[in-house]
Formats: structure tokens, C-alpha cells, sequence
């Protein structure tokens, strides 16, 4: 059974998108199928350079990092978010596919669960 | 610099419906402090309304946003949103 996290939400401003991203790497760690979608706000996720320490924050751009230690098998983002948010090849982090947020999408996963 | 009659914080991401329900209610002689998630305008480039932009530095860092400072809110720290709040005549924290 393969699982879609998907995370429409932007970083820092609450718990729930960490708490997904806790949720797909537990998934990942006893081997279920996770991916995670990033889509609307959720994309400034994907941003390279974040330096949170000013906010009192671990930047999340290094949790994602993780991600493939884990096992998480896809990290995806919407295109048409991306674009709306200003991120291109060049800004987003390592690892990222783009993909087009339709119907055909989700049908490749058997559960698909949103952040908060 | 004049004063600012109302203080509009706005700590709501673009999609968030506060968020627009806020530029709505900006007039020419208000100011618009974005803080937390309300910084992701500067990458979206969706603020054309009336009134003074005031951006809170930390959050741009925060949000890998360095390469939006140059767009059009003047980048403030801690200290001068305290002093921002001080000086309007009143707030609004959306």
C-alpha cells in the first residue's frame, strides 16, 4: 500500500506540516511506500537557503534532507504552485520532481492524507 | 516619515483568505508589516495596493527569500516592528 503525504501549507507559521513530514518518515522507516506532495504555499517548503535561526527555528529545508535516509521514495511539487511562488530549477532544493497536480496523480497511490 | 494611521500585520500566506480580506482594507495613509507566512508575497509579487510595505527581516531569511529583498517592502528587524506598532495610531494583526 503506497501513501501520499501532501503538505498545502507554508513552513514555519505551524506545527502541521512537520508533523506530516514525522508521519511520512514513520511510514518510510517500517518500510510502507511513502511520498510526499507539496502544493498552494506548501511548495516555499522547497526553497534552498533557508536560515531559520533568526525565528528560533531548525530550518526545514534540512528535515526534508532527510528525507531519502529514510526511504522516502518521492518528494514532488506542484508546477503551477511553484511558479506562483517564484521557485525554478535553480532555487529548489536537491531532489524535487515537478509534476502536474491532477486526478492521474493521485491514482498511483492507494492512500493519500493531507497536513493538518 | 508620516504617520502611519493603521498598522496592518499580516502574518497569513497568499492563499489564506485573512490574507486578502487584509489588502482589501489598506488605504494610502495605513502601513502593511508582513510577518511569518505573509512575507511569501514578495515571491508571488501580489502587492500593488496603497500604503507603506514593511517586511519583517528575520522571516525573509527564515523562508530562503534573500533573493526577494530587493522588491518593494522596506526590510524592518524586531526592534523597529516593536517601534513600528508604537508609532501607528492603531494595529491590526490579521
Amino acid at each position: 500500500m503506497s501513501t501520499l503525504i501532501m503538505i498545502d501549507q507554508a513552513p514555519y507559521g505551524a506545527w502541521t506540516g512537520r508533523e506530516a513530514l514525522d508521519m511520512a518518515f514513520s511510514l518510510a522507516a517500517f518500510d510502507q511506500p511513502a511520498s510526499l506532495f507539496f502544493t498552494g504555499a506548501g511548495v516555499n517548503w522547497l526553497r534552498q537557503n533557508q536560515e531559520a535561526g533568526g525565528i528560533g527555528q531548525k530550518s526545514v529545508e534540512k528535515n526534508l534532507s532527510a528525507a531519502p535516509i529514510f526511504g522516502i521514495e518521492a518528494i514532488l511539487a506542484d508546477r503551477a504552485a511553484c511558479e506562483t511562488y517564484g521557485l525554478d530549477e535553480n532555487s529548489l532544493i536537491e531532489g524535487v520532481t515537478l509534476v502536474d497536480a491532477d486526478a492521474a496523480l493521485l491514482n498511483d497511490y492507494d492512500h493519500t492524507a493531507f497536513a493538518g | 516619515m508620516a504617520t502611519i494611521q493603521t498598522l496592518h500585520i499580516l502574518n497569513k500566506s497568499p492563499e489564506h483568505p485573512r490574507a486578502a480580506r487584509c489588502l482589501e482594507m489598506v488605504s494610502e495613509e495605513d502601513g502593511l508589516l508582513l510577518t511569518g507566512g505573509g512575507v511569501l508575497f514578495l515571491a508571488t509579487g501580489h502587492l500593488s495596493g496603497p500604503g507603506k510595505v514593511f517586511a519583517l527581516s528575520p522571516d525573509i531569511d527564515a523562508r530562503g527569500l534573500g533573493d526577494f529583498k530587493g522588491s518593494n517592502a522596506e526590510l524592518v528587524d524586531f526592534a523597529r516592528m516593536v517601534k513600528l506598532s508604537l508609532e501607528a495610531n492603531r494595529v491590526i494583526s490579521w
